[in-house]
């Protein structure tokens, strides 16, 4: 009897417990089993924050990501370059589900890059390079370079000063071995997070250059960031040995004379705080209340009338941890809309509370109230709330115009003049004239 | 041809005087202070815009239909036009004057809003 209470007991536990991680599975697809422990540092960072990592090859027939509709991973990590076919049941349209369904997808090319991982870049936004070519750079490489200046050095001053999505500035440089990418400048999605230095190009190492590389310079990108329109994150990387525990613990020199030596390369703070964004740890938004009303009043009326006073507020919240805590950011802004904004002013701050005060303009129809704040790094976050604006009633006019006070004093002074007018005229005595007899 | 114009002038100023009846004269004096307040309003909506047309319209109206009338009474009580009203007494043709401004005033006052 006792043995089966605690053993219901146990299993509520259990049910409980597994629903705590619930927010942190992630499914992590290798090249094969040894990349679990050449890229151990990383992976421990991830377990240590509470992910429930899930190791797999990428050919394993086995492979699902969605189970009877519900997706059964919240987050997807592909350190699989050169996977030829994905197994089981994920391919490039079952990603491209998971990230439209709201999973974050963390992914790490090579010079050895299949096709699949070109396609699915493709329907991100990123072009990667050709299988077999890699970012070369023939002045920004590595004193421990092989020879064919592929391990390239990442200055400091190439990665996005972002903090939510890179960390604090780096103080040393990066280390990088892998493929291009090239994105589309005019992307509003795309974030170019690292790029290569202008002296480097994309192209196959063994061979002369016979035509135009397909990256260039500084639009070679070494990382790439999307965030979607539902905020799902991705993160494309042209380099996963930049994950590896290898480059996480090596020095850094360039090969140049005189250069500077560090002792530890930026790797592991860029990759961990890369971490942090692509799974929705750092930079998530949300927005709470949203109140408005006319100023004096609590409750919004069921419409507004032109040229009232009105006060909205609404409540941003930022993710810290796993607690909601009020954001503090300065330059939110609320458009008061209808089709055209019409007003369009910077939010105060108080706490986590953002208001304003102001007059609505001398136009009715129906308005929005928008807030649409989308930086770099955050989530996008767009609220609209629509509110009728009704014209003045028939009595909510000025009674007298003070420009049309001649008119009115001119009518009066009409009257008053017909009145003395004919009071004189009637009481006027015609004055005989003297007949001379 | 100034000389010409300033003696028609002042034969016109003495005829004036001598031969005008004195109700007649009280008749031009009241249409003088017509034209003045007529003129004013003019320049006033000329100068600031029509912003209350009705104002103005009706304002401008009431001095314009006021003219009128004076004159309408000023015509008939006139002793040289006996011949051509002489089935019209003094006495009608004022009263006739009261009965129209106090139609048009009225119409004034709905007007000017």
């Amino acid at each position: 009897m006792a043995a089966a209470v605690g053993a219901i007991v146990m299993l509520a536990l259990m049910v409980i417990c597994s629903s705590v991680h619930g927010a942190g599975r992630t499914l992590v697809l290798l090249d094969n089993m040894a990349m679990k422990e050449t890229h151990s540092i990383f992976f421990k960072s991830l377990s240590d924050r509470g992910y429930d990592l899930n190791f797999k090859t990428a050919d394993d027939p086995s492979l699902k990501l969605i189970n009877y509709g519900e997706f059964l991973y919240d987050h997807l990590v592909i350190f699989a370059p050169s996977v030829y076919e994905f197994g089981g049941n994920v391919d490039v349209a079952a990603i491209t589900n998971f990230i439209d369904g709201g999973g974050n997808v963390l992914v790490a090319a090579s010079s050895d890059i299949g096709e699949p991982l070109r396609d699915l870049g493709a329907e991100c936004g990123i072009e990667f390079d050709e299988d077999k070519t890699a970012v070369i750079d023939h002045l920004n490489y590595d004193v421990a370079d092989d020879g064919q200046h592929t391990l390239i050095v990442a200055n400091t001053a190439d990665i996005i000063e972002a903090k939510t999505v890179v960390g604090e500035k780096a103080t040393s440089p990066v280390l990088f071995r892998g493929v291009g990418m090239t994105a589309d400048p005019d992307n509003p999605l795309v974030l170019d997070v690292m790029h290569a230095s202008s002296t480097a190009y994309s192209f196959y190492p063994d061979e002369n250059i016979s035509e135009y590389p397909h990256a260039v310079g500084k639009n070679t990108l070494l990382l790439a960031a999307l965030q979607a329109r539902n905020n799902a994150r991705v993160v494309f990387s042209g380099s996963v040995d930049l994950f590896s525990d290898e480059f996480f613990q090596a020095p850094v020199q360039k090969a140049s004379p005189g250069s500077k030596k560090f002792p530890l390369s930026g790797n592991q703070n860029l990759a961990v705080a890369l971490s942090k964004w692509v799974f929705r740890e750092q930079g998530v938004l949300r927005v709470g209340q949203v109140k408005h009303h006319k100023m004096g009043e609590s409750t919004p009326p069921v419409a507004y009338t032109v040229e009232d006073d009105v006060e909205f507020s609404i409540v941003i919240e930022k993710l810290a941890g796993d607690k909601w805590v009020p954001f503090d950011g300065d330059d939110v802004q609320l458009e008061f809309v209808r089709i055209d904004p019409f007003v369009r002013t910077t939010l105060k701050r108080k706490g986590g509370k953002f208001f304003t005060q102001f007059k609505l303009p001398d136009v009715y129809g129906v308005f929005q109230f928008k807030v649409d704040y989308n930086r770099v790094g955050y989530t996008h976050l767009y609220s609209a709330t629509q509110v009728s604006v009704r014209p003045f009633q028939h009595t909510q006019f000025e009674r007298f115009i003070p420009c049309a006070y001649p008119y009115y004093v001119s009518a009066f002074s009409m009257i008053a003049g017909v009145f003395v007018f004919s009071l004189v005229y009637l009481h006027h005595k015609e004055e005989r004239k003297e007949k001379a007899e | 041809m100034s000389a010409n114009i300033l003696t028609v002038l002042t034969k016109f100023y003495d005829e004036y005087q001598k031969n005008t009846p004195q109700r007649l004269k009280i008749i031009d004096a009241y249409l003088g202070y017509i034209m003045l307040t007529g003129i004013v309003q003019f320049v006033y909506c000329a100068l600031v815009g029509t912003f209350p047309f009705n104002s103005f319209l009706s304002g401008f109206i009431s001095c314009v239909g006021s003219f009128v009338l004076a004159v309408c009474l000023r015509v008939q009580v006139n002793p040289s036009n006996k011949s051509q009203f002489y089935n019209l007494s003094p006495e009608r043709a004022f009263s006739d004057f009261i009965f129209a401004s106090i139609i048009l005033h009225l119409v004034v006052m709905n007007f000017i809003g």
